[in-house]
């Protein structure tokens, strides 16, 4: 019995050893290292690809257990960085139930990347056990998540490598984005996918999950992800009554929809978006319909209600009862078409594309509509969305106004704050599961603040047509036995500096802890990764 | 002093005889007679008229009426000269409060004392106070319809009348709960039933009554209800309405402020209950699709309200039981077992595995339903040729998140076949499941359906899936007692529900029972998890989201046109509708109007908006008084406000929707 727990506390403190240098590793990593580092990954996946071309295919879908070795130690160490707070915080704990940890990180430095001795005194062994599982169980928890590098093309023709957990939001991407571009905060901004083999591209709704999208993407594709302001994005509420006051009774009211006073507009949103439900903006009319598997395209008059796309059938009235459902949109997202009249002979290049966000090469299932002009097309668009998203939709821009209004304050009063702001509404405190997660380290250090401003990103170019990797292989391999790099220092990745005490810890939120702060998390890394890159 | 006499018994005095009958409009009803001048005070002659009939009882509800001005006579200090009576009157006697049938939107009746003497908008108000149904201004009462004389003399069935008459409301402007009620409801057993029918959604009606009862056939049809509105401006007894009378209430303004489940129990209720009969009588059109949503969506609130599960599911934070169980699991395995197990444990999850027959419709093949060894774990099915391949490679493997899920049930032919549209990068593939048994398909349907929602078989909602999905069979069971080792469903009542309850008749005609059942399982998967209050608030969404949704029509002439058009009055606009097609013509919104007038001599109503449009018509199908009370009924509710709370402004609205039109 005394063996066995003997053995048990072996592994354990051996595992969070592991999980310590790992975490060292990652905390040394510089920001412009990111780029290199995929850099590095990529070389290393492709030349592990020729190898498994045909394992690879169905690792990547199914995120299985199989990963090339090469790869799996680097990305499971640049994936960790959350498990690097706990960790670190955690150990501290440990010894002694220390107060939470100073702000200079020299006091830290010593952790050695051998694992610290187990605490063995008869009293407190028990104790000691019970929050190592519990420990273990959270950075277990915390391996799980998923993580990409996503190479996100800016307006400029630059990329930046981003990385993206899988429980950040495009929100919380596109903030991110802003502190490090120090754009001007526009709600136009948005992140932006593109298709090229299938000339369709959308954009990323602020609420959607990043990484649950591009996990959609084939290993091989040409997908991109874009960094741009696109003033369609929230055009709705900006000019409601071009979606929603348009077209009724013919085109006679056309001059007085075109200007309408501001609280005119507000009374018109709040009619749309704040009663029970929300408003889909009355739409019909004739568009044509690219037939299955053909280059041809048939007109039809088409209708849109909140339940989906009707059409009306040959011979028969736009009544309700008569018309015919040609889509509904729980299961598929809205893409403009581009360049649709020489791929596929459309009438016009004013296209729109329905089809299930997993689908990613040519298909019958994709479904291609055009329209007579821009003006159609952009109503059609925004019509889709607010019947698939509803209420979702004016939420989110009222997010991302009050993200442009924090930003354009911070601006004016001359403090260049850009850490503070990053999450506003997400922060909500999580439940902490249980009661040994190091209590909350409440205010920003100024340190970390200040370093943020000077913070400069450098972006390396990366050698593949890989937009991101999946870091979930790599994860699963922590779990099972989180194996050494095999030349510590080797690259330029792993020069071994030591950790740093985690600075912002508004929430210590380990991941299990409920969705309310975790989306922080990413950030908090992406900033103590910054960090580092000036500290003496 | 009236009534001062000589002592020959000659009046000295101006003094003169009123008469006045006590009692309710009847010509038979006893009667007094007063000695009285023109001074006497109203007050002074009701006292009289109590001292006459000389009779112990509490009077004070009882006024006079004025039947020739229709008139009661409240103000007590005037005089009767002020008031302009003489001895010619014919004054009633009799109580202010008066009973009324009320057929309420869920169509069942209550008895209740209604006023026939403040003006119909305080009558509501004092009604909806005694439903507990909040926010009174957005409904109002109507006419029932006059019945036709029917042929046969078809017997009526003998409806159970809610009697409310007894009930007192206390002062106060929200009355207490109690017992989970409102306090006035919890007096006695009949009131608590009247309470449980107001604040419970009905079960579905009879198939063969909604196909018997009246339906609009067209656009004229519809404006026929709109001509019964009642005013609100004038009393019950102004408007002819008797004791007794019938009388509907509805909600007339399609702008339901701070709809809240939580306070709202009857509101929401009845609001869910009027949209249903606006769908099933088909006074409001949607397509096939919507119509299979709505009738899941009364197929799962039936089934609630039926089961008593008024509350709200429970919804534990399943982050961390998640972390309990895993938590356990971890120290069960570190007390035993080699430690390579443990990291296994913690994503242990249910798997299904059995034998089946798979389809995989293809070109150029003409396979059919093959036997497979299948294997459904997480989110992933796997299948093999036979079960002792399966450690090896699987023919297929299929990850399940993001496909659709249909059912291809048909009981009676003993198929139960679960049809997969699953994406791929390629595109979407299909496959079919076939099934021995219903509990078999109840099992790979529910972790079907919760795979496409990127959940597997851990979560806790399974149980309760295959439960649903198991009830749901059971209705397309005729007759209920077919397969003997079916295990009992939650709900024994539900079986045996007719499908055609919920769709309206037109979907009657158009589908079989059997085709029309597994669309609204399909479209019940989607609701199945909501709670009684949400799935009903999910209902009065989709009827608002439907185009044609709170528009209430009149047939009207515009100024200058030859031909009857229908006007639309909706929340925010009103429109213009050709008759015969049914097309929009033009809109006008409420937020561009200037004003508005009626000329009550030529029945004549005219806007203004904004740009000098001018628009004038007048009124064919309705009294010009009912769309003028339209259109001001929706300006004044749209000047509601939350900060204000439930304080209404009712001089406003009579300013709005009031009028002098010459009686």
């Amino acid at each position: 019995m005394g063996e066995s727990n003997e053995d048990i506390d072996q592994m354990f403190s051996t595992l969070l050893g592991e999980m310590d240098l790992l975490t060292q590793s990652l905390n040394a990593l510089e920001d412009q290292d990111l780029d290199a580092l995929m850099a590095d990954l990529v070389a290393d996946i492709s030349e592990a690809e020729q190898r498994t071309i045909q394992a690879q295919k169905e690792s990547f879908q199914n995120q299985s257990h199989f990963a090339p070795p090469e790869t799996s130690a680097h990305s499971s160490a640049a994936c960790h960085g959350d498990a690097a707070h706990a960790a670190s915080i955690t150990i501290s704990q440990c010894e002694g139930d220390l107060p939470p940890p100073p702000a200079d990180p020299v006091l830290d430095l010593p952790l050695p990347p051998p694992p610290p001795e187990p605490l063995s005194q008869e009293e407190e062994e028990a104790l000691a056990k019970a929050d190592k599982i519990k420990l273990a169980l959270e950075k277990l928890k915390e391996a799980k998540v998923k993580k990409l590098v996503v190479k996100v093309h800016m307006f400029d023709n630059s990329t930046k490598s981003l990385m993206v957990d899988e429980r950040q939001l495009a929100r919380d991407v596109l903030d991110n984005l802003f502190e490090k571009t120090h754009c001007d905060c526009s709600v136009d901004w948005c992140l932006y996918e593109t298709y090229p083999e299938l000339q369709i591209e959308r954009f990323f709704e602020d609420h959607e999950n990043v990484v649950e999208v591009l996990s959609d993407w084939t290993r091989d594709t040409e997908n991109k992800v874009l960094f741009l302001k696109k003033e369609e994005k929230y055009a709705v509420f900006k000019n409601p009554q071009n979606f929603y006051l348009d077209n009724k009774g013919k085109k006679e009211n056309k001059e007085t929809s075109e200007k309408m006073n501001a609280k005119n507009k507000e009374y018109l949103l709040e009619e749309s978006f704040c009663g029970t439900s929300v408003l889909v903006p009355e739409l019909e009319g004739a568009l044509y319909l690219k037939e299955d598997g053909k280059k041809s395209w048939k007109r039809r008059y088409f209708l849109l209600r909140a339940s989906g796309i009707y059409y009306v059938p040959k011979g028969k009235t736009k009544t309700s009862r008569d018309l015919a459902c040609f889509i509904q949109f729980e299961n598929v997202n809205i893409y403009y078409g581009i360049q649709c009249k020489m791929k596929y002979k459309a009438p016009t290049d004013y296209c729109f594309v329905l089809k299930h966000p997993q689908i990613q090469k040519e298909s019958q299932y994709i479904r291609h509509l055009c329209c007579d002009d821009a003006h159609t097309l952009h109503q059609w668009v925004m019509g889709i969305r607010i019947a698939k998203y509803g209420k979702t939709l004016y939420d989110n821009y009222q997010r991302a106004v009050a993200r442009a209004g924090l930003a354009s304050r911070w601006t004016n009063l001359g403090t260049v704050n850009t850490a503070t702001p990053a999450q506003p509404s997400t922060g909500t405190s999580s439940s902490q599961p249980n009661g040994q997660i190091p209590q909350t380290i409440p205010s920003v250090s100024a340190g970390l603040q200040e370093a943020q401003r000077h913070e400069t990103i450098k972006v390396s170019k990366v050698r593949s047509p890989h937009k991101h990797i999946l870091a979930e292989e790599m994860a699963q391999q922590l779990r099972c036995l989180p194996a050494k790099p095999k030349d510590p220092g080797g690259t330029s990745i792993w020069n071994w500096r030591p950790p740093v005490p985690p600075k912002r810890q508004e929430n210590p939120g380990l991941p299990s802890a409920g969705a309310g702060g975790e989306q922080d998390f990413m950030s908090d890394l992406m900033k103590a990764l910054q960090k580092r890159g000036h500290m003496p | 002093m009236a009534g001062m006499k000589t002592a020959s018994g000659d009046y000295i005095d101006s003094s003169w005889e009123l008469r006045v009958f006590v009692g309710e409009e009847d010509p038979e009803a006893q009667s007094v007679t007063l000695r009285v001048t023109g001074e006497s005070h109203i007050g002074g002659v009701l006292l009289k008229i109590v001292e006459q009939i000389n009779r112990k009882q509490d009077w004070s509800d009882h006024a006079i009426w004025w039947e020739q001005k229709k008139q009661w006579l409240l103000q007590t200090h005037w005089t009767l000269d002020k008031y302009g009576i003489l001895a010619d009157a014919r004054l009633f006697f009799g109580p202010q409060h008066r009973p009324v049938i009320l057929r309420l939107p869920n169509r069942r009746v209550v008895r209740l004392q209604a006023s026939f003497s403040k003006p119909l908008f305080q009558a509501v108000a004092a009604i909806c106070r005694l439903l507990s149904i909040r926010h009174p201004e957005e409904l109002s009462l109507l006419r029932a319809p006059e019945k036709k004389e029917k042929k046969k003399k078809e017997k009526e069935l003998e409806e159970e009348v809610y009697d409310l008459t007894k009930v007192v409301l206390a002062g106060g402007v929200a009355p207490a709960l109690f017992r989970g009620m409102p306090a006035h409801f919890s007096d006695s057993a009949q009131t608590e039933a009247c309470y449980h029918m107001l604040s419970r959604p009905q079960p579905p009606p009879d198939p063969h009554l909604l196909q018997r009862l009246p339906r609009p056939s067209s656009l004229s049809d519809k404006t026929q209800l709109h001509s019964r509105w009642l005013d609100s401006s004038r009393c019950l007894m102004q408007q002819g309405v008797m004791a007794g009378d019938v009388l509907w209430l509805r909600f007339k303004y399609y702008s339901f402020f701070d709809l809240d489940p939580k306070t709202d129990p009857v509101r929401l209720t009845q609001l869910y209950e009027q949209a249903r009969w606006d769908l099933l009588l088909e006074e409001i059109d949607c397509t096939e699709e919507e119509m299979m949503v709505f009738a899941a969506l009364q197929y799962h609130i039936n089934k609630l309200s039926q089961s008593g599960e008024l509350g709200e599911p429970a919804s534990g934070d399943l982050g961390l039981d998640d972390l309990d169980t895993a938590l356990n699991n971890l120290e069960v395995k570190l007390e035993g077992s080699a430690p390579t197990d443990v990291l296994d444990s913690l994503t242990t999850i249910p798997e299904l595995k059995d034998h089946l027959r798979i389809f995989r419709p293809r070109k150029l093949t003409l396979k059919g339903y093959r036997q497979h060894w299948v294997v459904f774990k997480d989110t992933t099915l796997s299948y093999y040729k036979s079960q002792d391949d399966a450690p090896g490679d699987p023919i297929q493997q299929l990850n399940l998140k993001g496909c659709e899920v249909v059912p291809d049930v048909n009981i009676s032919g003993q198929k139960f076949c679960i049809k997969l549209l699953v994406p791929s990068p390629e595109g979407m593939s299909e496959i079919y499941l076939r099934c021995q048994d219903e509990q078999q398909y109840a099992q790979w349907m529910a972790g079907c359906r919760l795979a496409s929602k990127g959940r597997t078989m851990a979560d806790s909602s399974y149980a309760s899936e295959v439960q649903a999905i198991l009830a749901f069979l059971s209705l397309q069971r005729a007759g209920g007692g077919g397969s003997g080792n079916h295990p009992q469903g939650p709900d024994a009542s539900a079986e045996g529900l007719n499908p055609y309850g919920l769709v309206a008749p037109r979907f009657q005609r158009k589908f079989k029972a059997k085709q029309l059942t597994p669309r609204i399982l399909e479209a019940h998967q989607n609701v199945a998890q909501l709670s009684l209050t949400e799935a009903q608030l999910r209902f009065i969404q989709a009827w608002q989201s439907l185009p044609d949704f709170g528009i209430s029509y009149m047939m009207v002439r515009f100024k200058g046109s030859r031909k009857d058009e229908i006007l639309g009055i909706a929340n925010n606009r009103l429109i213009r509708i050709d008759l015969a097609v049914g097309d929009v013509v033009k809109t006008w919104r409420f937020s561009n109007m200037r004003q508005w007038n009626v000329n009550w001599d030529i029945r004549q109503v005219a806007i203004e908006f904004d740009e000098h449009i001018n628009v004038a018509f007048s009124c064919v199908s309705a009294s010009c008084r009912i769309v003028h009370e339209y259109i001001g009924g929706y300006i004044f509710l749209s000047t509601r406000e939350r900060a204000r709370g439930e304080e209404l402004d009712e001089d406003l609205f009579l300013q709005l929707t009031g009028g002098h039109e010459a009686f």
